[in-house]
């Protein structure tokens, strides 16, 4: 599970980032184009953290195939969207993953039964710390964005 | 009649309220079929882990109780079909490190909940066995001797004469899931109680981990009293 969760989704979304970064200056999409891209990169986010998800991409090979493709394709278009989103948009967005992840952590911590059923209990509550530790992470970044944004304005 | 102006004017602004049910339609587009998905995938968000889906997936209660022979401890055959009694049935194996026992212990609690009336004449307790490899008749009297000698109208049993992938079936009609860890061959599945009614029937499911003993208890006495009636 910490592999999974922790490691093999964020990678691939970090691949994406990094692939679709280069791109960012051509990718100048409208507003409302922006928000349905974000709207999917969230989606595949709490589609991919679902435990029943999480179980299924284990056992079966081309899901967890779909679940890399998926994460790759939701990084490569996160950055060039957040880039020319609005302001505002993009610190919801932030925030909303953050919250998100916070969340999650908080569930698979506290929770004293098996959620995924793929892996133990004491693996269920290392990645509820590491996702609760990313989400603080993730948290900060925002408001360092948030008063960035303020600041320039 | 219209004049070119005019005519242009209405243009304009049909095309302006084109675009901006464009940029409305876009995201909302999105997210409906993005909720659409996750709606699916969940059973309309009531099914977030495996072992939940698993059980929606096998239907609505009441259901019947998919056939299975089963040997208890002193190696009698049985089905439940003739018990024509109150079941609550669990799932274990024998050598997890952890779940089973607890879901167990929590049973014991529950079978001494109810008076020498009510177990065995009118409700039995059958624990079964997932392992079919491992575990056999002698453990598992082994391992019915931890809760006491006086646990009569509580078998201990495993699948007779079943193959694997018959079993797995039985798991699948039932709405159990069962994964064995490769690495570890640890046997991750759901804990779920099922109450059998006298007819064959699943009645009622109860997931010990989140639900009250006394909750469980109150609820198969809540049956046994409708059948009295």
């Amino acid at each position: 599970m910490p592999r999974h969760q922790l490691l093999q989704l964020p990678i691939m979304l970090g691949l994406g980032i990094v692939s679709g970064w280069r791109y960012s200056n051509h990718f100048n999409i409208g507003v409302s184009w922006g928000i349905a891209i974000l709207v999917f990169i969230i989606s595949s986010i709490i589609f991919w953290m679902l435990p029943h998800s999480i179980d299924y991409a284990v056992i079966n090979t081309t899901f967890n195939r779909v679940m890399h493709i998926n994460m790759f394709v939701a990084g490569f278009l996160l950055f060039p969207t957040l880039k020319h989103t609005l302001f505002e948009i993009k610190i919801l967005f932030l925030g909303m993953v953050s919250a998100m992840m916070i969340a999650t952590g908080i569930t698979l911590l506290t929770y004293n039964l098996l959620l995924c059923s793929a892996f133990t209990i004491d693996q269920q509550k290392e990645t509820g710390t590491q996702l609760i530790i990313l989400g603080l992470v993730l948290f900060v970044t925002t408001l360092i964005v948030f008063f960035r944004g303020l600041g320039r304005r | 009649m219209q004049t070119p102006d005019s005519c242009s004017w209405q243009d304009v602004v049909e095309s302006a309220k084109k675009l901006r049910m464009k940029k409305v339609l876009i995201p909302v587009l999105s997210l409906t079929v993005c909720f659409t998905i996750i709606w699916k995938w969940t059973l309309g968000f009531s099914a977030f882990t495996i072992f939940s889906y698993t059980l929606k997936s096998a239907g609505e209660i009441p259901r019947t109780f998919p056939d299975l022979q089963m040997i208890n401890q002193d190696g009698k055959v049985f089905s439940m079909k003739e018990k024509q009694k109150y079941v609550l049935v669990n799932f274990v194996y024998l050598n997890c490190p952890y779940v089973c026992h607890k879901v167990n212990n929590q049973l014991e609690h529950i079978y001494h909940l109810f008076d020498r009336n009510t177990v065995p004449s009118k409700l039995e307790f059958v624990t079964l066995s997932f392992d079919l490899k491992n575990d056999d008749i002698k453990k598992i009297q082994l391992y019915r001797n931890y809760f006491g000698s006086d646990i009569s109208g509580w078998s201990f049993a495993l699948p007779y004469q079943s193959s694997q992938q018959a079993f797995n079936q039985f798991l699948g009609k039932l709405g159990v899931w069962k994964y064995s860890v490769p690495s570890t061959g640890i046997i991750n599945h759901s804990v779920y109680l099922f109450l059998i009614s006298p007819d064959g029937k699943i009645v009622k499911t109860f997931d010990p981990a989140r639900d009250n003993d006394y909750i469980i208890a109150e609820q198969i006495n809540a049956c046994l009293r409708e059948k009295a009636i």
